[in-house]
């Protein structure tokens, strides 16, 4: 991210935007509030929950209390994650598993998982609880959750 | 694989600036050996082991499971970090969630909301220290295969210029700030030193 004054440059889902804010406004406030990018949720506001993760330069990141001048790379949320035509493996097995229930969480838990599973491609079930537990889902699909990383490492492993 | 090497060869870059940026402070130099009492060194050993079993400093010093523990006000008695947190063999999380996905900058002006500093990780398992006694943290730190690779006057510079380690005296609201100062600590450390670095007899 570039910036001068309270003027910042941020590249969001591969397409570049100027905003004019203070640079320790928060990322997701900068996302939902003045670029209108609404996928990543407001839930706890101190990174306890997790839906307002995204990736930045493919890690995730608590976007709630992350602020954009800290911002060190491209912005990537659900939204750029994958399209209705080519949805990435997660987003897919999401739908497979139909994991989603009230599904206000679920932007936040696909981002987490997908960047999880650029780093750990097989995880076992200690692996999957491991990197997901700090993703809250009131609504407690937990387990569907689970099978859905599973399916999708699967898939991205070509199995 | 790609990502978690290229994260790696990114954190020992950090790690590189980092020692160079501890580099770049003036040296510490060590006090006349035997100028310190032997009774004093134990007193001072004493003032550094209040440093490095404050919950500030030894909640990070974990073993190899990687689970960071959690103590304070909030929580009562000292238990493993919460969302079932593992920093893993990289420390920092790489294998599970990044400590970087929570623990920004700076540390969270909210209440209950996460510590932060320019670097966030574990120490490396061998410096594991939590729950073991004063002796035992004592023999320690003078092992260099068990403190980092460092010697003694190391260990106080170590201390004096951390960024980390000084994280421990301005830990961000609703946490306790561990005892004393760093400038104090790394003075009980080469008092320590000059006496021998004795240790107190086991408990």
């Amino acid at each position: 991210m570039n910036e001068t004054g309270n003027h910042m440059q941020l590249k969001v889902n591969g397409k570049e935007h100027e905003v004019e804010v203070e640079e320790d406004m928060p990322l997701l406030w900068v996302l939902r509030d003045e670029l209108g990018i609404t996928g990543p949720k407001y839930g706890c506001g101190i990174t306890a929950c997790g839906a307002c993760t995204v990736h930045i330069d493919g890690m995730a990141i608590r976007s709630c209390s992350m602020p954009v001048g800290d911002v060190f790379g491209e912005v990537t949320t659900i939204e750029g994650l994958g399209t209705p035509d080519a949805l990435h493996a997660v987003q897919a097995a999401w739908i497979e598993h139909q994991v989603a229930q009230c599904g206000y969480c679920q932007s936040g838990q696909i981002m987490a998982a997908a960047a999880f599973l650029e780093v750990n491609p097989d995880p076992d079930d200690e692996a999957i609880d491991r990197a997901l537990s700090a993703n809250l889902c009131r609504c407690g699909t937990y387990v569907r959750v689970r099978e859905a990383v599973k399916t999708a490492a699967a898939k991205l492993r070509g199995v | 694989m790609k990502k978690l090497i290229f994260a790696l060869t990114g954190l020992t870059a950090f790690i590189v600036v980092h020692a160079l940026a501890e580099e770049e402070e003036a040296p510490l130099a060590p006090l006349e050996a035997g100028s310190v009492s032997q009774e004093d060194g134990l007193a001072n050993w004493a003032k550094i082991h209040e440093v490095f079993s404050h919950p500030r400093c030894a909640n990070c010093h974990v073993d190899d499971s990687g689970i960071p523990m959690w103590s304070g006000p909030s929580y009562g008695k000292t238990r493993p970090h919460g969302m079932f947190i593992s920093g893993g063999e990289t420390r920092i999380g790489i294998e599970f969630v990044q400590c970087g996905t929570c623990h920004g900058r700076e540390n969270s002006p909210t209440p209950h909301g996460p510590p932060g500093n320019e670097v966030w990780l574990l120490a490396p398992a061998e410096m594991q220290w939590f729950d073991k006694s004063s002796q035992e943290i004592c023999e320690q730190i003078k092992d260099p295969e068990r403190n980092g690779g460092r010697t003694i006057l190391e260990v106080a510079e170590h201390v004096s210029h951390d960024p980390l380690v000084h994280w421990g005296w301005d830990p961000g609201p609703g946490r306790e700030a561990a005892p004393y100062s760093a400038a104090e600590t790394t003075d009980s450390i080469l008092k320590w030193q000059a006496a021998g670095a004795p240790c107190p007899s086991a408990e």
